[in-house]
């Protein structure tokens, strides 16, 4: 069988910032092929992709398209010669609807006037493909979920004719069956002959669905292969260049844990499993209709459902961020309500929540890693009613850097230059800085590498081994099962099932996860 | 608004019509003009900025006038937010021509954009008086209008309080100018009688830069000025509020007392200078009876239809000797 | 520790040293095209006209910082100054009563401005455009229009003076350092940086950032009505146009020291250089009798270049911060 031509090639590509982010990468790509990308953070992925889409320019090295020597100026040329870029951040207009942000670049208009009705049925049209059928394209954006929002990032993506498109995290936020949806429609244009550059951190996805993988480490292709001669194994010891140990080590496991929280050690674990927080009758809006539930110390309980089923709201609710309708939240058994009606009544009742969003809720991206990390505690490191005591500041922080293994230069490095698995480590020591007994976790590991994922497990893990009772709120069924002690699932506002270790399947929870909308036919953007 | 209320609640009233107006751009003012008496007259005072204390003295004097007559004319008085805002005076006349007015009495906060609406007004059949800031005479010729003038010769003013300071110099010392907004007719005016003065005496003028009327500007100014030229004798402002300026400027310099400042307008707060001799002169244009002088003219002419002719206010020079108490 | 001596050090380097060349080269320039500009005289002049500039912006700048701004500035200066006059002229209340109404006023202007924009969350922009208008509104109905002349009554303050420098201005310069401090070292300091940063980020951290704002707005009103007593005491007089413009000369400081209107970044002591920038121009401008068009350009000119270089200025540091 001879080899089928490239439609893109690649080589020799050099690209550097404060220090070299591509080497001499090479690369080709074939019309009609799913080629998946995949590299720890930081290991050039993006880069590659943002020279390809033409929003990076290379410093050295020669590209082909389609035999023809290709060197995009911007974005709109490289799209002008059929190569297209759906981003892993959002970028979508708040304000605009559904159809608008499709059809953003070349909305029908009449003398400047926009042809509304036609907007609508070009959109509705796209929207079907990628199984948004249901999704009202005049809807603004901005009351979408996270996930809708990517399905829609994609559907303007590919709703465009391109010969090659790269997808950059498209399944982050979304859940299975949208993923299910979005893979029939990569199917459909690979038939066609789009050639598609897919980068994922999700290996079962890449497994399934690539054609071929090259995979990048450190700013360096180490290899491309076929997609059935390799193993998961195989790929992610290319990845990281060492072999990854991929139990969690829960206490009694004969490991000491890899952090240890001084202060957490205080109540000893001898009250372990006594009920940290139980949550009564919680409600809000149409998003959360009567959640009940307990967390224990010791432990970590995983909230399992759909995009839109109202983990994130329940867990805002009881933090104080959002307004209750209704419920009441216990603390340590007690049998009066604690008075949580705002973030700082939670924090100072030991709660801590870490957003789902982290750079626009968690972190101060623009200052220091210092400054994030000390937030929570700056009373304590403060005297004469005040003034911060610099030399302690930066001798604690640094000491928690350390023991969360944060990756940097120095702590006087803003937090937006971190990749996301150190921002995360960021996040979460800023609030063990505080010791918090309750710590609630929403979506921890989304778009975060593979080796920083396992680092945050650990942490996870021994976080639930120092006493604390801690909350995982997550789309990645998989993680829930290897961390949690007990999962409960939400379906449609409300907790449609719970499992502890050991009673739990994943059909069991997928079912328990659809059940809510199943009553409903459908509603809510899930088919049978 | 025919009941007189206090002073105080009217500034009140008049600070919060203006913001209003000003929130509403573009609505007019929420005063309702009076009813139209049959055989009464209705003259229209179109003011410039009412922040200003001239002219609110000015507009003052007009309801005054208006109270002790009320059996012979209504009254409609209007200002702007500042000076500078031009294209809102116009605004004004023109509402003015659509509630037909039988005269306008009118300030021109610019001496050249006001005569196309004012012309518009005369076309209208109403009576146009100009008073404080004398059109623009090019201009005029061109739009071929005339609107007489009441109001106080600047220039000749401005030279009297020049000569009352030359008195006190001699030949050749040096002086400086501090000049009104750039663009303001009177302000060029004064600056003319200033140097006419100072001509005349034989000074010399080692610099001439705009205050913008402000005691802030004026006092930057002639503290920069003070260093510069060390050897300056005296400083000529073109309004009272910026002699304030420079006196401070002077105070603060240890030169007070050995540069002699003269203003223009004779505001209270100068008058305790004037005493105390920190400023030497200013000079009185009445302004409580400029308007009321425009009024008077306008109701003249409606009586005689007389073909316009510019009238001549009085201008007082006022000095130490001079002041009066008045409040 | 040797690395933090020379991280601060560059700190320095790069904050400050752009500003203090610009300084020096509008000095520079201003003596050598001039008699008499690069004297005692002059410096000590700048100083005691600059205070109640300097005390605004410093206000303005913490502002800024929280990502808020407040407009009413020049007009509040107006109020509070019309509020001392007449309480020492018309209403005949002694100095020590008449100085606290000014900075009573001062501090319900600011309490008004914070209030009312926390509590229907309205943008400070809206809020203190309003307030620009009312606190103008009250100047003039509590002068009826007319500028106060207070004389030596309140000379002390402004005419005090130590090795030529007067009070205002050594008061101003305690200001800026305390304000500098309390910006960069105390915790107040750093929510207000957080809150200007990321609102959101800080309330799920469990800061009510509410507090904070309200503190913000209130020492500005309170800064204000300071460089009012000593506008008040400078003139001798009280003008209720006093501070007309006042908001944008010290926009215009605090942006040319570097300070972001999107919040999170600013400094006092950049916002010092800015005041000190805008003085000299003047100053030396109307030392060489330049035409009022040409002064009007080239204040205008500097701010934008200033603006722009300390664009270059902030990725520079960036780029050495990593």
């Amino acid at each position: 069988m001879p080899e089928p031509a490239s439609l893109l090639t690649i080589s020799g590509l050099c690209k550097s910032y404060a220090g070299p982010v591509l080497s001499d990468v090479s690369f080709d790509l074939r019309s009609g092929e799913v080629h998946a990308l995949v590299g720890e953070n930081g290991a050039g992925k993006s880069t590659l992709s943002k020279i390809i889409a033409g929003l990076v320019r290379p410093e050295a090295g020669g590209m082909e398209l389609r035999g023809e020597a290709y060197q995009p100026r911007d974005k709109k040329d490289a799209e002008r010669r059929g190569v297209r870029m759906v981003m892993q951040e959002l970028n979508l207009i708040a304000n605009l609807t559904v159809a608008e942000s499709i059809f953003i670049e070349r909305l029908p208009h009449r003398f400047g006037w926009i042809n509304r009705r036609q907007l609508h049925t070009d959109a509705q049209k796209t929207l079907q493909e990628v199984g948004l059928g249901d999704l009202d394209p005049s809807r603004q954006i901005k009351t979408l979920g996270v996930g809708q929002q990517q399905l829609v990032e994609i559907a303007a993506g590919i709703s465009h004719r391109c010969d090659v498109l790269i997808l950059d995290e498209p399944t982050a936020a979304l859940t299975d069956p949208e993923i299910e949806r979005l893979f029939a429609q990569i199917a459909k244009l690979r038939a066609a002959g789009t050639a598609i550059i897919y980068i994922s951190h999700r290996m079962e996805e890449i497994l399934r669905i690539a054609d071929r993988i090259s995979i990048l480490r450190d700013g360096r292709m180490i290899a491309t292969r076929a997609a059935q001669d390799i193993t998961l194994d195989e790929i992610v010891r290319l990845m990281v260049g060492r072999e990854l140990g991929q139990a969690i080590h829960r206490r009694g496991a004969g490991v000491p844990p890899a952090i240890s929280v001084p202060l957490g050690n205080r109540d000893g674990l001898s009250d372990d499993g006594a009920v940290a927080l139980r949550v009564r009758g919680l409600r809000r809006g149409s998003a959360v209709k009567d959640v009940s539930f307990e967390a224990r110390r010791g432990e970590i309980l995983g909230f399992a459902g759909l995009m839109g089923s109202g983990r994130t709201e329940t867990m805002r609710a009881l933090f104080g961020a959002d307004r209750r309708d209704a419920g009441e939240v216990f603390l340590d058994e007690s049998a009066t309500p604690a008075a949580i009606h705002s973030p700082r009544d939670a924090v100072r009742h030991g709660l801590a929540l870490l957003t789902e969003d982290r750079k626009e809720q968690g972190l101060l991206l623009p200052l220091s890693i210092r400054a994030n990390l000390t937030l929570l505690c700056l009373r304590q490191l403060s005297r004469f009613g005040g003034w911060i005591r610099s030399a302690k500041e930066r001798t604690e922080a640094s000491a928690w850097a350390k023991k969360l293994s944060v990756r940097c230069h120095s702590l006087d490095q803003r937090v937006a230059e971190l990749s996301g698995g150190n921002q995360q480590k960021v996040v979460i020591a800023k609030w063990l800085f505080r010791d918090c007994r309750i710590l609630i976790f929403d979506e921890p590991t989304r778009g975060i590498d593979v080796g920083a994922k396992f680092e945050i497990y650990q942490l996870l893990a021994d976080l639930a081994d120092q006493g604390k009772a801690v909350i995982v709120v997550s789309s990645d069924l998989k993680e829930l099962l290897a961390l949690c002690d007990c999962i409960a699932v939400m379906s449609a506002g409300r907790i449609a099932a719970t499992f502890r270790r050991g009673e739990w399947t994943q059909d069991k929870i997928m079912a328990a996860a659809l059940s809510g909308y199943l009553q409903k036919q459908g509603r809510g953007g899930i088919e049978n | 608004m025919h009941k007189r209320t206090s002073a105080f609640s009217r500034t009140l009233g008049l600070a919060t019509a203006v913001s209003a107006v000003w929130v509403l751009a573009g609505c007019g003012p929420k005063e309702p003009a009076p009813p139209a008496t049959p055989g009464k007259p209705r003259v229209a005072l179109v003011m410039k900025s009412l922040a200003n204390e001239f002219f609110l003295t000015m507009e003052n004097g007009a309801r005054a006038h208006q109270k002790a007559h009320a059996a012979d004319y209504d009254l409609i008085a209007n200002g702007i937010k500042d000076e500078l805002d031009v294209s809102k005076q116009v605004e004004l006349v023109e509402q003015m021509i659509a509630q037909k007015a039988d005269a306008i009495v009118i300030a021109p906060a610019d001496s050249k954009a006001l005569v196309p609406v004012c012309k518009k007004a005369l076309q209208a059949g109403i009576i146009v008086i100009n008073i404080d800031n004398k059109f623009d005479d090019a201009v005029l010729a061109a739009s071929q209008s005339k609107f007489p003038f009441v109001g106080p010769d600047n220039r000749k003013g401005a030279k009297a309080v020049g000569d009352a300071l030359a008195k006190k110099l001699k030949a050749g010392d040096q002086v400086v100018i501090i000049e009104g907004a750039p663009n303001a007719f009177n302000g060029v005016q004064r600056r003319l009688g200033f140097e006419d003065a100072v001509k005349a005496a034989g000074l010399k003028i080692v610099s001439s830069q705009s205050g913008y009327w402000e005691t802030d500007k004026a006092n930057q100014v002639v503290a920069a000025l003070m260093t510069e030229h060390p050897d300056v004798k005296a400083v000529l402002c073109a309004n009272d509020s910026m002699a304030l300026g420079a006196v401070a400027a002077l105070r603060a310099a240890g030169k007070l007392g050995q540069v002699l400042v003269v203003g223009y307008d004779n505001i209270a707060a100068v008058q305790q200078l004037l005493k105390k001799g920190e400023v030497l002169a200013t000079a009185d244009q009445h302004a409580d009876r400029l308007a009321v002088f425009g009024i008077e003219y306008a109701l003249e002419a409606l009586k005689t239809k007389a073909a316009p002719a510019d009238r001549e206010t009085p201008v007082d020079l006022v000095t130490g000797e001079t002041v009066s108490g008045k409040p | 520790m040797n690395s933090f001596s020379t991280s601060d050090f560059r700190r320095l380097v790069t904050d400050y040293l752009g500003m203090a060349v610009a300084l020096a080269a509008l000095i520079t320039v201003f003596s050598l095209s001039t008699e008499h500009f690069f004297s005692a005289t002059t410096f000590r002049t700048i100083a005691n006209q600059i205070p109640s500039v300097l005390l605004i912006s410093v206000g303005m700048t913490y502002v800024l910082v929280i990502a808020e701004i407040d407009l009413s500035v020049g007009s509040v200066l107006g109020l509070c100054s019309a509020v001392l006059g007449v309480a020492l002229t018309k209403w005949g209340w002694p100095l020590w009563l008449a100085l606290p109404a000014a900075l009573g006023a001062g501090l319900a202007s600011g309490a008004f401005n914070g209030l009312v924009s926390l509590r229907w969350r309205l943008p400070s922009f809206i809020v203190t455009l309003g307030m620009l208008e009312m606190a103008r509104g009250g100047a003039h109905a509590v002068t009826k229009s007319q500028t106060q002349y207070i004389g030596a009554a309140i000379e002390g303050i402004a005419g005090a003076s130590v090795f030529g420098l007067s009070l205002p201005f050594l008061l101003a310069i305690v200001i800026v350092v305390v304000a500098q401090l309390v910006l960069s070292r105390t915790v107040f300091g750093r929510y207000m940086v957080a809150v200007g940063t990321n609102e959101e980020a800080v309330r799920l951290s469990g800061i009510d950032p509410r507090p904070i704002k309200l503190a913000v707005f209130l020492i500005t009103g309170f800064l204000v009505a300071l460089a009012a007593i000593i506008d008040t005491s400078r003139f001798q007089s009280a003008n209720p146009n006093a501070g007309t413009g006042f908001e944008l000369q010290a926009i215009a400081a605090a942006v040319i020291g570097g300070t972001s209107l999107m919040g999170g970044r600013g400094s006092i002591v950049s916002t010092f250089f800015g005041v000190l920038i805008i003085a000299v121009l003047n100053s030396g401008l109307a030392a060489v009798g330049a035409r009022d068009e040409t002064k009007r350009l080239i204040t205008g000119a500097v701010i934008v270049v200033a603006v722009i270089v300390d664009h270059y200025r902030h990725r520079l540091a960036k780029g050495k911060g990593t």
